[in-house]
């Protein structure tokens, strides 16, 4: 078998992608700038901060050649905060926290602003708009303005119980921070527990099911029962659809392949 | 010792590119697009943007049940930029020979630390490039017959599809004949060349093996691997209507799906995280607008 991993990255891997983070630390000793394939890193010179991927940043914190400082969000007050608004805030029972915003999207307090998403251009000329992990959500002094309410980031467990485990001696108060993360965990889960019952409109057509503010750790942990609860509802309420897809089907085996890639996208173009 | 200074002299800014970021030096699209003038691999930064490419490639080849255009360009910078990679380590490892202890390590005391990291480094990479093609693999192998006759249908009049009905009443019908020849084709979309050779060469000897071990025994007309005889395909091809996690990076991005006269759905904004339909949003994902979690 080439590949025996289920469908959607596993927990693993989810791990593997939030090494990618950048997190700030302090380097306790000099290191000249190096070509790494994920992109240059500045050379290290004590006792100046430096913005590193969470993979090498660990890499020298076992090696006791760097200090991590801890994300804006990785603290006791922060956290608190959120669990509060995650537990008692009205608008927030059947909700996660507002995540923290991408760049050009308004912050969470001036909702009026429309957002502006700006593109960068790939090598090819497509558009590529950056998401986590490579924004700079992790490092101790986040991109959004002092006045936003604090925000878990998407990779927020996966970075949380990395830095606890490896780099607990430069948190400010591990033990109360490590409380926090398991309360708030529990609480967001038992709200995606809850959320089954709307799973129904995923099913239908053009319907879907809103999660904004998911950790990716949490989406990996639900990835296989939301996508087989959904599949398995979408086969059982829409026979309709089932004699639809029979026609294509047969229309796709007799009149060859019509509805290939790029005529999928011009039609989508068309319906605008 | 000649790597060094070369490494220093590639060396410009620090990588990162985000608009906001206030840890370091913001940079322009135009100072990207200038790096990217340089040609492919040139420039650290256009590293940096396309390891974020592969990255998102990669989860979103793992997200979906179909395979994914594949991204030649990209994939030709990474796998150059991968074997540069390998000959900086191996020269770097080279330097710090038994040969020469003293001087290698007075020199530079650094020299294992830093080998260390540039193979963590490329052993990152190389694990999501190796993931990448064993996860498109096996969704090939599975709907192997699915893919070829995607392939073959694309480069010919419709009548040549018509010919199934014809060859079945070839008296000597064997399933190889089914394995549609894609060997004259020149747009494997979405594979790549050695993809698609591959899947011909797979789905050639497995019809061969189906006709040793029991296809040979059929009748005639029943021999085929892609019989739609009474309105049922014996092709199975990947579930477009799977729902996937998105995240929208767009302003605003509509789900589409064409369903009796309803073809818009719900509206996604700016970093909203949904759960769709694949086939919904399938042309945002090619033009950008949206990311697969």
């Amino acid at each position: 078998m080439a590949f025996p991993l289920p469908r959607g990255v596993t927990a693993s891997e989810i791990a593997f992608l939030a090494e990618m983070e950048t997190v700030t630390i302090v380097p306790r000793q000099r290191l000249e700038g190096l070509e790494l394939l994920g992109g240059p890193i500045e050379p290290l010179v004590p006792p100046r901060r430096a913005s590193l991927p969470l993979w090498l940043a660990l890499l020298l914190k076992r090696q006791r050649r760097a200090n991590i400082i801890p994300p804006t969000w990785l603290h006791p007050e922060p956290l608190a905060l959120i669990l509060e608004v995650e537990s008692q805030h009205q608008d927030y029972k059947n909700a996660f926290s507002p995540p923290p915003p991408l760049p050009g999207q308004p912050s969470i307090l001036d909702r009026d602003t429309l957002p502006s998403a700006r593109p960068q251009y790939t090598p090819d000329g497509n558009r590529y708009y950056a998401a986590p992990p490579f924004l700079p959500q992790n490092t101790a002094q986040t991109v959004t303005s002092s006045r936003d309410p604090p925000s878990l980031p998407f990779h927020w467990v996966e970075v949380g119980n990395m830095l606890l485990d490896a780099a607990s001696d430069d948190l400010v108060d591990p033990d109360q921070i490590r409380r926090l993360l398991k309360d708030l965990r529990e609480v967001r889960m038992a709200k995606m527990r809850s959320g089954v019952d709307v799973l129904d409109a995923a099913a239908t057509g053009g319907g879907g099911v809103a999660l904004t503010g998911v950790g990716s750790m949490e989406l990996g942990e639900e990835r296989g029962f939301v996508t087989g609860v959904v599949d398995g509802l979408r086969r059982i309420g829409s026979s309709k659809e089932q004699a639809r897809r029979e026609q294509m089907a047969e229309q796709r085996a007799n009149g060859g392949y019509d509805g290939t890639q790029d005529d999928d996208e011009e039609e989508d173009y068309m319906e605008f | 010792m000649p790597q060094a200074p070369q490494i220093s002299a590639l060396y410009r800014a620090p990588l990162y590119i985000f608009p906001n970021a206030t840890t370091s030096k913001p940079m322009d699209i135009d100072d990207i697009l200038a790096s990217v003038d340089r040609g492919p691999g040139a420039s650290p930064e256009s590293a940096a943007l396309d390891h974020q490419l592969l990255t998102r490639f990669w989860v979103a080849e793992r997200a979906v049940s179909e395979v994914l255009p594949w991204p030649a360009p990209l994939m030709e910078r990474i796998m150059d930029r991968v074997r540069i990679q390998i000959e900086t380590i191996e020269d770097l490892a080279a330097s710090s020979d038994t040969t020469l202890p003293t001087t290698a390590n007075t020199h530079n005391p650094n020299l294992n630390l830093r080998l260390s990291i540039l193979q963590t480094d490329l052993a990152r990479t190389q694990y999501i490039v190796r993931s990448l093609l064993r996860a498109r693999l096996a969704k090939i192998t599975k709907y192997s017959m699915h893919y070829l006759v995607l392939l073959a249908s694309r480069n010919q009049n419709p009548l040549a599809s018509q010919t199934q009905s014809t060859a079945s009443q070839n008296p000597n019908q064997q399933p190889e004949d089914s394995v549609p020849d894609i060997s004259a084709l020149t747009d494997l979309t979405p594979l790549s060349g050695p993809e698609s050779s591959f899947l011909h060469a797979h789905q050639t000897l497995l019809a061969g093996h189906y006709a040793g071990s029991f296809m040979g025994a059929f009748p005639r007309q029943l021999r085929r691997l892609d019989d739609n005889a009474g309105g049922t395909s014996m092709i199975q091809g990947p579930d477009l209507k799977e729902v996937v996690f998105v995240r929208c990076l767009g302003a605003e991005v509509p789900v589409v799906v064409e369903d009796d006269g309803d073809e818009t759905g719900v509206m996604m904004r700016m970093g909203d995280v949904w759960v769709v339909r694949w086939e919904g949003i399938k042309g945002a994902w090619g033009r950008g607008e949206v990311e697969l979690l």
